[in-house]
């Protein structure tokens, strides 16, 4: 595994030295100027919506990290064959598989680490010029939001792993692991609608069970989203947090092994 | 003793539904120790081929290929080999040290040796100055010399080139000729394929042409002498065998 390991340093090197990182750094600064800006035309909850607005921002970024970055350090390697360079040394399929993952991971937590930080400053100011008494709010828990969005990430991460592993161009492992994205961002909503049986509307069993194998194969990106307790100051339940996490590890972990066995039999003519 | 040891190989890749191409076909060939291999053939004759085989960047539709009576695929093995690919391409934004910096470590050297190494090889294919400058502002021909940086930075006993003259000037062929002859002083066994005959005529010990996926002939060009221009042998030679294939 240290031969993963290197990949995952020359990866998280190569991505940090790229220009696309300041642009979205530079994106994500304008929104948190934009968050101080538009927080002011809010009558009342303002510290919800400056809370609101900045972990958003710090999820945005972090996506795009991903698929402007994350997918390309993958596809560059396969379309302009650098991966003869990697696959020639002593390294194995899997461990460049792992390795990439790795360095995507390590990037996207420089993103959120750093912007993490930064999405404070909007949310402070907000606290200290439109104080009002009733606010609810936590630092802790906004803490463990932007650890959420973080995990969230990694989940996306191994996706973008999976379809890098057997497709050959950056445009279409960046369609499927975008498709992927909106069904996993949707299918507890849908699932939901579908088990509220609304009167007069009848669901057809083949829809349920469609929109049921979406949610267990794609991953439930939703449920990472903790920006509504973190706006209203709510007690997060450790209960959901642990089997979240549990669940973002346990998805990864399937999506990196089937990623790596497929990857093992990949030719690179 | 054979080094590498290509026994019956036949490689085909699909090409559409129900299609395929063959590119090797029952490929047999042995490079002995401390041997210079250059490799001849038409473009599309299968000579990548080959080498991605031994490289186990493809795997081979039957037959095996074999590295000091291993298979290619072993993690040992691979550490016996340098390789440069046709037409290399590396991380745009790291400079060579960070790339043999990578390249040290996979190959379990120690950071000081390393240093030494990079150095050491920088020197030799005239990048020193260059060392800090981002890999993508470089030329062709700065490239391919960094490619050779990293195929000799773990000091390999089998050093695998794939047209490694291509992009380069005279100074810089020059400099590679130099460096292959070097490689052979020090005892190391080189395969290497190659356009130009005039470079294959002066570095090599034995050449082997392949037509058509077709191994035609192996000659021993240091004991046998050439009576003939080798550009006459070898166009004789795809003539023979039905003519080049693209």
């Amino acid at each position: 595994m240290t031969a993963a390991w290197y990949v995952a340093l020359i990866t998280f090197k190569e991505g940090i030295k790229g220009r696309v990182i300041f642009g979205i750094f530079i994106i994500a600064l304008l929104l948190f100027a934009a968050t101080t800006v538009v927080t002011t035309l809010f009558m009342r909850d303002i510290v919800k919506v400056a809370v609101d607005l900045s972990l958003s921002t710090v999820s945005f970024a972090g996506l795009l990290t991903l698929f402007f970055i994350g997918v390309n350090l993958f596809s560059k390697d396969l379309d302009k064959r650098t991966i003869y360079m990697v696959i020639s040394r002593p390294i194995s399929r899997p461990e460049y598989l792992i390795g990439k993952f790795m360095g995507i991971v390590f990037l996207s937590l420089l993103v959120v680490v750093f912007l993490g930080i930064l999405s404070s400053v909007p949310v402070i100011m907000s606290k200290r010029f439109y104080y009002y008494p009733e606010a609810k709010f936590d630092w802790g828990i906004y803490c463990v939001a932007v650890i959420y969005i973080f995990i969230k990430l990694a989940v996306i991460s191994a996706v973008i792993t999976f379809f890098a592993s057997f497709t050959s161009n950056s445009f279409i492992t960046f369609i499927l692991s975008l498709v992927a994205y909106i069904i996993g961002q949707s299918t507890e909503g849908v699932r939901l609608l579908l088990a509220s049986q609304v009167e007069k509307i009848e669901v057809s069993p083949v829809l349920s069970y469609v929109v049921d194998i979406a949610y267990y194969v794609f991953p439930n990106i939703s449920a990472f989203d903790l920006k509504t307790q973190a706006a209203h100051g709510l007690s997060i339940n450790y209960s959901y947090a642990f089997w979240t996490a549990l669940y973002a590890i346990f998805y990864i972990t399937i999506a990196i092994v089937i990623g790596a066995l497929i990857f093992r039999r990949r030719e690179f003519p | 003793m054979a080094i590498i040891s290509f026994n019956n190989i036949t490689k085909n890749y699909k090409t559409g539904f129900r299609k395929q191409k063959t590119a090797l076909m029952d490929f047999s060939l042995d490079i002995h120790e401390g041997e210079v291999f250059g490799f001849l053939g038409p473009n599309g004759a299968g000579k990548s081929t080959a080498i991605k085989l031994l490289l186990n960047l493809i795997f081979p539709t039957t037959g095996k290929a074999e590295i000091m009576g291993r298979g290619v695929a072993a993690r040992e093995v691979k550490k016996l080999i340098g390789y440069l690919p046709e037409n290399p391409y590396f991380y745009d934004y790291l400079n060579p040290i960070e790339l043999l910096s990578f390249a040290g470590r996979t190959s379990n050297m120690d950071s000081l040796k390393i240093l030494e190494k990079t150095e050491s090889l920088l020197n030799t294919v005239g990048l020193w100055n260059e060392r800090k400058r981002a890999i993508r502002s470089y030329s062709k021909g700065m490239l391919q010399r960094v490619g050779l940086a990293l195929a000799l930075i773990h000091d390999p006993k089998v050093v695998i080139l794939d047209e490694p003259m291509t992009g380069l000037d005279p100074i810089g062929r020059r400099q590679v000729i130099d460096l292959i002859l070097k490689l052979k002083s020090e005892g190391k066994t080189i395969f290497f394929s190659s356009h130009i005959l005039e470079d294959i005529e002066r570095v090599c010990d034995r050449i082997g042409i392949l037509v058509n996926g077709r191994l035609v002939r192996i000659m021993d060009i240091k004991s046998e002498s050439l009576t003939r221009p080798l550009e006459d042998i070898f166009i004789e030679e795809v003539e023979k065998a039905g003519g080049a294939r693209e």
